[in-house]
């Protein structure tokens, strides 16, 4: 009954926020545009044991309804090593611009939890070949165990824009259907960590070996799988959001949150938080992300199962510096290094270095080397050349 | 279930709370400065040209999201992209012959300080242009307006659609700095 009560609130203030506003405003003079990117790839991977080329369409449709309502989608095409074609929706919502400062989405929409998901994974816009380690490989895979996978899911969710002084505030909050139980789903196969979040919850007390699946106590590890759907596994939805602070055009740091309950009767949780930050100068950009990761599950204390709480944490800073900038020869070269570690659980470290060549604003070539070590597993070593292009 | 009431009912509320705010910056918006400020928070700025100015339209909306824009911001952006695939042709002569007899007015209307500096003021995307005729010559100067990308393939500089008398009078203008 006070469900019923809340969602006919929700419904009531939503209903009066858009009557508030002209539904229709004046028609622009094109509708629909079709950007996007794409990338090759070359890959050779110790642990993996891939040596092979790899290829990515992913194309972005929009359409502007009117002026106050804009949608958009993308797409993410691509083969397999089985040579079937693999799509999958990236996004797929809806804008309503609700006044000058304000922006309401619904739909499938990427999470505004830190920068990279949201904004920096494209190829042609990441600086590196791969993912930051603390995130999943995003469609292929990694030594490294990620804490999130770039984190896309269905639902509402508002974006504020405050101007205060010289600096910009941004403020976004999501509700989704969040994350389920991977046990849940143990029928579906997975090959690689493609939208699935490795939390995996080992007791503190028990020794940790990274390719079981079952703990000393014969009890299944839980996993959490984040991968969108259009159904929820309990009545509890997944919320979240990030506030951040710019000072435009050199500094941008924020912070997110993110919480969801993913078992089926809603007890458990996972819910993370991180702090990022984005400095461009003429020179240099530096980007960075730490998050820190905290999964509910039950464990056995004095013969009864009762709910704690297990934590990870990682970071990954990334510094590109425009060295066609200092010497005029070399153009539109860049080099790129990035650090990234995990920690407490599955701890991992990874430097990586690349060369960058832009032929064009849109279209770069990538080298790149990435040396990880895992405390308790394989090591890995990976080199890529990658073309990306942005259209 | 109450947990979930909660949620549902936290998230309505501060929905609401913000979309009752507004608050607006007073200072004029310039295109190209808003072009300097937050393309290059994720990724090149993509030229101009690229896209027509229909397409831009439809583009804008969806970068908006993205990069936390306001309407207002937007449009000025919009301005700044119209002004910049204009062709010369089709400006007003009179203006342009005006235009040219005072630089200032042709870094103005060019928005050439949303991204360069000169005399201090101005974006930081491009490099300043005080010194940018002493250090590297005329010729270049020129030939850099004329064909941005020449020197360096990143280059998000658009060619803009100054005329010959507009170029000259800045060059002159800068060459005195």
């Amino acid at each position: 009954m006070r469900m019923k009560k809340t969602l006919r609130l929700a419904t009531i203030l939503s209903a009066g926020l858009m009557i508030s506003q002209p539904l229709y405003a004046a028609e622009s003079s094109e509708r629909f545009v079709f950007v996007g990117y794409g990338d090759v790839k070359y890959e050779s991977a110790d642990v993996a044991g891939t040596d092979a080329f790899s290829a990515r369409f992913v194309p972005i449709f929009l359409f502007s309804l009117n002026d106050k309502m804009h949608v958009e989608a993308e797409l993410e095409v691509g083969l397999n090593a089985d040579g079937e074609t693999e799509t999958e929706l990236e996004y797929a919502d809806i804008h309503y611009f609700l006044n000058d400062n304000t922006t309401i989405t619904a739909g499938k929409f990427l999470l505004p939890f830190g920068q990279f998901s949201a904004n920096w994974h494209p190829s042609w816009i990441n600086r590196s070949i791969w993912t930051p380690g603390i995130y999943g490989a995003h469609g292929s895979s990694q030594a490294m165990d990620p804490m999130l996978p770039i984190l896309s899911d269905v639902g509402v969710a508002a974006q504020q824009v405050y101007q205060v002084g010289s600096a910009k505030v941004f403020l976004d909050v999501f509700m989704t259907n969040g994350p389920r139980s991977e046990a849940e789903h143990d029928e579906e196969e997975v090959d690689d960590d493609h939208d699935i979040a490795l939390a995996r919850l080992f007791s503190p007390a028990a020794s940790i070996d990274l390719d079981a699946d079952e703990d000393e106590h014969g009890e299944a590890f839980p996993e959490v799988e984040f991968e969108a759907t259009s159904s929820d596994n309990n009545s509890n939805k997944a919320f979240g959001g990030r506030i951040a602070v710019a000072l435009l055009p050199s500094i941008e740091i924020g912070t997110s949150y993110y919480q969801g309950a993913y078992d089926e009767n809603g007890q458990l949780d996972i819910k993370a938080n991180g702090v990022d930050i984005n400095l461009i100068s003429t020179h240099a950009i530096l980007r960075g992300e730490y998050i820190r990761t905290e999964t509910d599950a039950f464990v056995e204390r004095d013969h009864e199962d009762v709910i704690d709480s297990f934590s990870r944490n990682g970071w990954f800073l990334q510094g590109t510096f425009f060295i066609g900038h200092v010497f005029d020869g070399l153009g539109s070269t860049e080099i790129v290094i990035e650090h990234a570690q995990t920690k407490k659980v599955e701890e991992a470290e990874r430097w990586m270095v690349g060369v960058n060549y832009w032929l064009d604003p849109r279209s770069v070539i990538k080298v790149g080397y990435e040396d990880t070590d895992v405390v308790d597993g394989p090591d890995d070593k990976r080199f890529a050349v990658q073309f990306s292009y942005g259209f | 279930m109450m947990k979930n009431q909660l949620t549902v009912t936290i998230f309505v509320l501060f929905a609401t709370l913000l979309t009752s705010l507004h608050v607006s910056s007073t200072e004029p918006l310039s295109g190209a400065e808003l072009i300097n400020n937050n393309c290059a928070r994720c990724h090149n700025s993509r030229p101009i040209q690229e896209f027509s100015m229909s397409e831009w339209k439809v583009i804008m909306p969806h970068m908006r999201e993205k990069a936390h824009l306001t309407g207002a911001e937007v449009q000025a952006i919009l301005e700044f992209m119209e002004i910049a695939t204009t062709p010369a042709q089709a400006m007003n002569v009179k203006e342009v012959v005006n235009l040219a007899a005072d630089p200032k007015e042709v870094l103005t209307r060019y928005g050439c300080q949303g991204c360069h500096q000169v005399q201090g003021a101005g974006g930081t995307l491009g490099p300043s242009l005080d010194n940018v005729i002493s250090e590297k010559g005329r010729a270049f100067f020129l030939r850099k307006v004329k064909e941005p990308q020449f020197n360096n393939s990143s280059s998000a500089m658009p060619q803009m659609p100054i005329t010959d008398d507009e170029l000259e009078a800045l060059a002159e203008f800068l060459s005195s700095k």
